[in-house]
């Protein structure tokens, strides 16, 4: 595995070795200069343990090169995103490995709207890196740094004009959450009184080490599925380190695959108000049937956050999300947010009187299979290339890698901008369907490798 | 010859310009280099007041982070207070961010070991060898940094048991005290006032910028003599930005003269202390041969730089000794300069003789002192200064630290400075009229040397 990848939303690497304070430095510097003089830039961390060391780096950077730096700490990206637009600030780093692993780390790039840059803002901050010129700011030029303990006030508030706060508080609702040591650990006790939630958290230390990958998915579910087998309790949550993810848990200790977030968020916000879905060519074709129940339309875009919501604010979309955990409410902030999404299952539960298991049955049940297949560094873009080719009789979608939609299902195969792997994601009706398509796929690969 | 980068490592550290070559980088590495250097463990980290503390700030505790070490963050402080702290908290080592008597623009960073003194010049070329290698330890953990709200207690301690409060409190002497709103700021009042004076704190807000330039010269003395007259104070003291060095203004408002600080505290420490060997370095005043006459004890002259003058009272079992730039080193509180033991000192000498500062100042011979400097390249002045030798090789020299000519009237001391292109000569002597004619004299003869 590579140790560093440079990637559309910002850098992204294992720290000591692939991402260190001298790159985190340069970056931070960078960017600074991208932005120009004696702007405001929020930054956080989300617990990990290298998030001090990387954020002090970065911190004395942003203020030598004349940004401001408001610093809060560790704190959920998606309320970093929230901040950034509400108290108008002119950009943001997220600190943060998101999903990764504990040792790796990432800095994730944000604009005045809190958007993840889009693709020509952030080749611009990386020609900047990789040149070196910085901008050198005089003693009484650099920037101020605040550590701010940011009020969730703002935030609270914002969610109850999303939410029907009355109607989740009257259940009083039993949760387990499982906060992956992340940031979301920092507010979800303050966010559960609001809405009056009885919880029990798990691995809700921060800087410690990880109980396990901070990826919500079925695997790093079974603290979570071991409680709700056992006791009784109404669902729970596994959040990824930054909270823009999460997974759920049905009342009976099932653990959901990360497919099943959007599905669930989705059906409860269009209950309540239309409009069309962004989502990606590597997600489930459950929320096609979603959109089929509310009579609205689905758009595929790349996959990451940054498409996704760029995709939602240049076609004036307010509901998008991806098959990772993550949903975004344009209306809210212009992040994926998931403290805002467990809220909007746990009001449509009261307000359609139903459980997790309930709703889930609702929603047919496909059959997908993500894999990986590895490949020689310098190979991967050929082999997509050469892939075309082969499946040039079907109608392809190339925004991302090949994704073909047939009558019982779909494909898709991409390059990973994380490791050396093609990414591989083939979802049907039936179980045969969707390992046929896997027997075809690999078949036209080996051929090709 | 161009002009010098302003960045300078040296023995005592890294310093440079904000904006210029004193940037996030350069600090991430060198103190990589000196946490290499120390091993694990914690390490105190403090700053003077100057606006550019928080982004140099960060970048060290990044530095420290990453070889491994646990910060200490102890927010402003004045670097003797910082020494005291390393060697009694028994920290790891320690880096305080000051740029001392040198102007706003500038900062840097001031490396202490454990036991709260600065490197030896053995040591410094380790720390920069491992910075100029670029060979840092890399830690795969990575420590939280400690808080520690008051990094003055130590230094309180120390110097509250040095001080003769009894005698101070009985005359409650009126000192007016400007601390150019540096480091001492947060801490000299409140002191002065368990010493038993009257207090009038100008200039000590850790906020403001610096007021004067912080250099404690009598050009910078205008505020404080000011203030000595408006109130009647019968002694005005002056710190610089990082409180190691101290200037005294008489009841009169008159300064006088750094030379004079380590005078008046050296008498007070001989009559009221103990009896001790003076160490003191080349260029410091010959006033100093004098008291030592008077008690019988013996000066030992060192290199230029505080921790020469340090290492050789080390080994002289010298616990009195400094700089005539007003840097008193009491060893009873630590061996480093220390503006506050420098007021102790003269606040003692000062209520137990019942003299006024001016009385106490006149009591001593008069010494005029001219500084000047001639712009040479590098080449030129190690030439320039080999040819000095030779040509002054049957006069009574010191070649410690360039070249100290002594005669019965007069000294002169002239050395390559490692900060600028530049020789510095120093001339000191009782006839204002001969220093003056012998320093244009040794001036036009070093600009012949350069051909």
């Amino acid at each position: 595995m590579q140790n560093i990848r440079i990637s559309s939303s910002g850098i992204r690497g294992k720290v000591p070795e692939g991402l260190n304070i001298n790159i985190a430095s340069d970056f931070a510097s960078a960017f600074s200069t991208y932005l120009g003089e004696g702007k405001r830039v929020g930054v956080s961390i989300d617990g990990r343990n290298s998030g001090f060391l990387l954020s002090d780096a970065i911190l004395s950077s942003l203020s030598a090169t004349g940004s401001h730096v408001c610093f809060y700490k560790i704190m959920p990206t998606p309320i970093l995103q929230f901040l950034i637009k509400e108290r108008q600030i002119d950009a943001g780093i997220s600190i943060t490995g998101g999903h990764n692993p504990s040792e790796w780390n990432a800095l994730l790039l944000l604009d005045e709207n809190g958007f993840y840059l889009n693709s020509i803002e952030s080749n611009e901050v990386f020609n900047i890196y990789h040149s070196k010129e910085f901008s050198k700011k005089s003693w009484d030029k650099i920037g101020k740094i605040k550590y701010i303990d940011a009020k969730l006030d703002d935030y609270l508030k914002k969610l109850s004009l999303f939410v029907d706060v009355e109607s989740i508080r009257k259940k009083n609702y039993k949760i387990v959450f499982d906060l992956s040591n992340g940031a979301v650990a920092k507010v979800i006790e303050r966010i559960g009184d609001f809405f009056n939630i009885e919880s029990i958290l798990l691995n809700n230390e921060s800087l410690g080490r990880f109980a396990h990958n901070p990826e919500p998915n079925p695997e790093n579910a079974s603290q979570v599925s071991s409680i709700l087998r056992n006791f009784s309790f109404n669902a729970g949550f596994v959040f990824n380190s930054d909270g823009s993810r999460v997974s759920i848990v049905d009342e009976k200790g099932e653990a959901f695959s990360e497919e099943y977030t959007l599905p669930f968020v989705a059906k409860a916000f269009l209950s309540k108000k239309k409009s069309p879905i962004i989502t990606t060519v590597s997600t489930s074709m459950m929320i096609d049937y979603i959109a089929q129940q509310f009579g609205v339309s689905v758009f595929r875009t790349k996959v990451g956050q940054s498409s996704v919501t760029h995709t939602m604010e240049a076609k004036d979309f307010i509901l998008g999300g991806e098959g990772s955990g993550s949903v975004c409410i344009r209306e809210f902030s212009n992040g994926y947010d998931s403290i805002l999404s467990f809220l909007l299952i746990l009001e449509f539960m009261s307000i359609e009187n139903k459980t997790i298991s309930e709703i889930k049955k609702e929603i047919p049940e496909y059959f997908i299979i993500k894999y990986k297949v590895p490949v020689t560094p310098g190979k991967m873009y050929g082999i997509i290339h050469k892939l075309k080719e082969r499946f040039k009789k079907e109608k392809l979608d190339l925004r991302d890698g090949i994704f073909i939609k047939r009558k019982k299902g779909w494909f898709n195969i991409r390059v990973s901008t994380t490791e050396f792997i093609l990414r591989i994601i083939v979802e049907a009706e039936d179980e045969k369907t969707a390992l046929k398509f896997k027997d075809e796929i690999d078949e036209k690969i080996w051929s090709i490798l | 010859m161009k002009k010098l980068s302003d960045l300078k490592i040296s023995i005592s550290g890294i310093r440079g310009i904000i904006g210029k070559s004193f940037t996030p980088r350069l600090i991430l590495d060198f103190t990589q280099a000196f946490s290499t250097y120390l091993g694990k463990g914690k390490v105190a980290v403090a700053s003077d007041t100057r606006p550019t503390k928080n982004m140099v700030k960060h970048a060290v505790f990044s530095g420290l982070i990453s070889s491994g070490n646990i910060p200490v963050d102890l927010g402003i402080l004045p670097i003797p207070s910082f020494q005291v702290y390393v060697k009694d908290s028994r920290a790891n080592g320690g880096i305080e961010i000051t740029a001392s008597h040198n102007p706003v623009e500038w900062n840097a960073l001031k490396l202490v070991l454990k036991g709260g003194r600065f490197p030896f010049s053995f040591e410094a070329e380790e720390i920069i060898d491992i910075y100029q290698q670029g060979a840092f330890r890399k830690s795969e953990y990575f420590p939280m940094k400690e808080y520690e709200e008051d990094g003055f207690k130590y230094h309180r301690k120390r110097l509250l048991s040095f001080a003769d409060i009894e005698s101070i409190k009985k005359k409650k002497p009126k000192v007016v005290v400007d601390s150019c709103n540096g480091a001492a700021s947060p801490y000299v009042e409140k002191y002065l006032r368990e010493l038993g004076c009257e207090v009038i704190a100008i200039n000590t807000d850790p906020n403001a910028l610096f007021p004067h330039s912080p250099e404690p010269i009598p050009e910078n003395l205008k505020q404080l003599s000011e203030a000595v007259k408006k109130y009647g104070a019968d002694i005005g003291f002056a710190q610089d930005a990082d409180a190691d060095r101290l200037a005294v203004v008489d009841e009169k408002g008159e300064p006088i003269g750094e030379e004079y600080t380590l005078a008046l505290a050296v008498t007070s420490y001989l009559k009221y202390k103990r009896k001790s060997p003076i160490v003191v370095n080349l260029s410091t005043s010959s006033v100093i041969e004098e008291i030592a006459q008077k008690f019988g004890v013996k000066v030992f002259r060192s290199k230029i730089g505080e921790i020469n003058v340090v290492e050789e009272m080390l080994s002289y079992n010298s616990s009195i000794g400094g700089e005539g730039n007003g840097g008193v080193i009491a060893k009873d509180v630590h061996l480093c300069r220390d503006s506050f033991t420098g007021m102790a000192l003269i606040l003692e000498l000062f209520s137990k003789s019942n003299k006024k500062i001016s009385e106490l100042k006149a009591e001593l011979t008069q010494y005029y002192v001219k500084k000047d400097k001639i712009k040479v390249s590098l080449k030129e002045s190690i030439l320039i200064m080999e040819k000095l030798k030779e040509k002054y090789k049957n006069e009574k020299l010191n070649l410690k630290d360039g070249i100290k000519i002594i005669t019965k009237n007069f000294w002169i001391h002239i050395r390559p400075s490692n900060t600028e292109p530049v020789i510095r000569v120093f001339i000191e002597g009782k006839d204002k009229s001969e220093i003056n004619s012998v320093l244009s004299d040794i001036l036009s003869e070093i600009e012949s040397l350069r051909r």
